[in-house]
């Protein structure tokens, strides 16, 4: 488990890592899908140093407005 | 002329000196974006980059910048590299008045040589990496996404081929930005009232004509298969899908075939955009990936998009220019002259135009307003008279410093639509249009002091001619 630089939740996971051994691994966190490589600078990897403008709180992810909005399933389409 | 594949055209930029190979090891970020943004700072005629040598990979291959420059959109176009815009402007309105050229199928690929159905990890198999410090993850933006009508699946034109932005979001999960004004709107739209999953598939490494339509706004129901037929003056080779009734591109390097998952909204973004700006972060549809066949040893290709100019702004210069010309045409068929709806995809447009009484020039840009493209784009239209090239812009500011008047030449439409990505969009996807007329007045809109236009010396047209034969 890894603090995720954005919204820092506590859940992110390796998901791949270098095919030449120990040179980075790409990190997801699963709250609110930022992912990250652990050779980036610190203003990516680091949740005191990503920049503020970018941070996301956990809490307004479910208010996030949907892009198109979900439609009405239609009787009868098919 | 048609390119067979994607090395090919890689090939053709390489012999015409335009494809800069990066052997030197890179970072992944921010070496990647910081040399293709570095590129693009550097003017309009940069080559294309190959990075074989990147941190922590074995035998990762990518390519940038594939498109961006105009000697890279010629050579896209089989043209000489040096060609002027204005002239690759006219030959590429003269190939889209050939549409549409049949397709060519075939049976196999080059890209069903290595196939990838369980435990997909899009992480381990593309090299993916971030392009702005902004951007919530790394992206595939030069991908293409072809899709089905499901109302009308029998009319070929009506599947989609489009490029839009995908977030890589897990091991076979991406996150896709459907602009209501484009077509993948409307088959998610239909898909989720049947409450189905719509199936898609995704082509990476692409030759640039495919791209090029793809990133061309055509009507709904026209083709971008058929529309690369005509701009390469030859049927455009395709292959059907596994898992849908869908159409590839023969010399793709790699294949995602999946499906936008019904009802599903996750969030998605920021994505640092073709605008100047970030997005913004929303909840966006989600693609599940089932299928990856790719080439060996595929090479991976990415665009740099950021503050204009970028590789996007000369792979949708003038493609977004010649459908809003043809559509113009289409209205005005003896006055129109040429169309430059190059800067932000057309977010400003300049026509150049004949008129037939006073007004006129106005009433044309209102046509450009409620064409197809002009419905999301086409904020500012700046017209002017026919004998303006709206590609050389200091002829454009002379028009407007000296023509305009701006009690009578400034018209705002207000409450219009727009993509929402314009980040002075207010709410996001609304604004105010407005028309600019740089057109001479003539009757009966009589004012200002205009009797009297400077001419040239005799001769300066025979004297270009001859000037530019000896400098050839």
């Amino acid at each position: 488990m890894h603090i995720c630089p954005r919204c820092e939740s506590n859940r992110s996971e390796v998901v791949t890592r270098s095919p030449v051994k120990g040179a980075w691994e790409v990190l997801l966190c699963p709250v609110c899908m930022f992912t990250w490589r652990t050779s980036e600078p610190d203003s990516i990897t680091d949740p005191a140093k990503y920049k503020s403008a970018f941070k996301v709180n956990p809490q307004d992810i479910p208010n996030a407005a949907h892009v198109p909005p979900i439609p009405e399933w239609v009787q009868g389409r098919s | 002329m048609a390119y067979k594949d994607f090395r090919d055209f890689l090939h053709t930029l390489e012999k015409e000196g335009q494809l800069l190979t990066i052997s030197d090891e890179v970072k992944p970020e921010p070496d990647l974006a910081a040399a293709n943004r570095a590129l693009n700072n550097m003017g309009d005629k940069t080559p294309a980059l190959f990075f074989n040598n990147i941190y922590g990979y074995t035998d990762a291959r990518i390519a940038m910048n594939v498109m961006g420059s105009w000697p890279n959109h010629a050579l896209m176009m089989g043209m000489p590299k040096n060609t002027p815009l204005k002239e690759q402007f006219f030959e590429f309105a003269r190939r889209y008045e050939q549409f549409p050229v049949p397709v060519k199928r075939e049976e196999t690929a080059p890209f069903h040589e290595v196939e990838i159905t369980e435990d997909i990890n899009l992480f381990d198999i593309l090299p993916l990496f971030r392009l702005n410090q902004g951007d919530g993850g790394f992206y595939l933006d030069k991908a293409i996404l072809v899709s089905r009508d499901l109302d009308d699946p029998d009319t070929y034109g009506k599947q989609n081929v489009g490029l839009y932005r995908m977030q890589v979001k897990g091991k076979n999960r991406l996150g896709i930005q459907p602009v209501p004004q484009h077509d993948i709107a409307i088959h998610i739209r239909q898909a989720e009232e049947r409450g189905e999953n719509l199936k898609v598939a995704i082509a990476l490494g692409c030759e640039p004509v495919i791209t090029t339509a793809a990133s061309t706004p055509l009507l709904y129901d026209q083709s971008e298969y058929e529309m690369a037929g005509a701009i390469q003056g030859e049927p455009y080779r395709v292959v059907k899908a596994k898992d849908a009734d869908l159409d590839l591109p023969w010399g793709a390097e790699v294949i995602l075939e999946g499906e936008v998952l019904a009802g599903e909204r996750e969030f998605e973004g920021p994505f640092g955009e073709f605008t100047g700006h970030y997005s913004g972060g929303r909840a966006m549809p989600v693609i599940q990936i089932n299928r990856i066949y790719h080439r060996k040893q595929p090479i991976f290709e990415h665009l740099y998009i950021g503050m204009p100019w970028t590789e996007t702004d000369y792979m949708i210069g003038v493609n977004t220019s010649v459908p809003l010309f043809q559509q113009l045409k289409d209205a005005f068929p003896n006055e129109i002259v040429a169309v430059n709806a190059m800067y932000t995809h057309g977010l400003v447009a300049i026509i150049s135009t004949k008129t037939r009484y006073g007004g006129f020039a106005k009433a044309v840009g209102m046509r450009a307003l409620t064409t197809p493209h002009g419905l999301g784009y086409c904020k500012l239209v700046i017209v002017v008279d026919e004998d303006v090239d709206p590609f050389n812009l200091p002829q454009v500011m002379w028009a407007l410093s000296t023509k305009l008047h701006p009690k009578h030449d400034a018209v705002i439409v207000p409450g219009l639509s727009i993509l929402p990505l314009d980040p002075g969009s207010d709410p996001a996807g609304m604004t105010h249009k407005m028309i600019l007329d740089a057109t001479t007045p003539i009757a009966p809109d009589i004012r200002g002091h205009y009797s009297q236009p400077l001419d040239s010396p005799l001769g300066v047209a025979e004297w270009e001619k001859k000037l530019s034969q000896m400098l050839r």
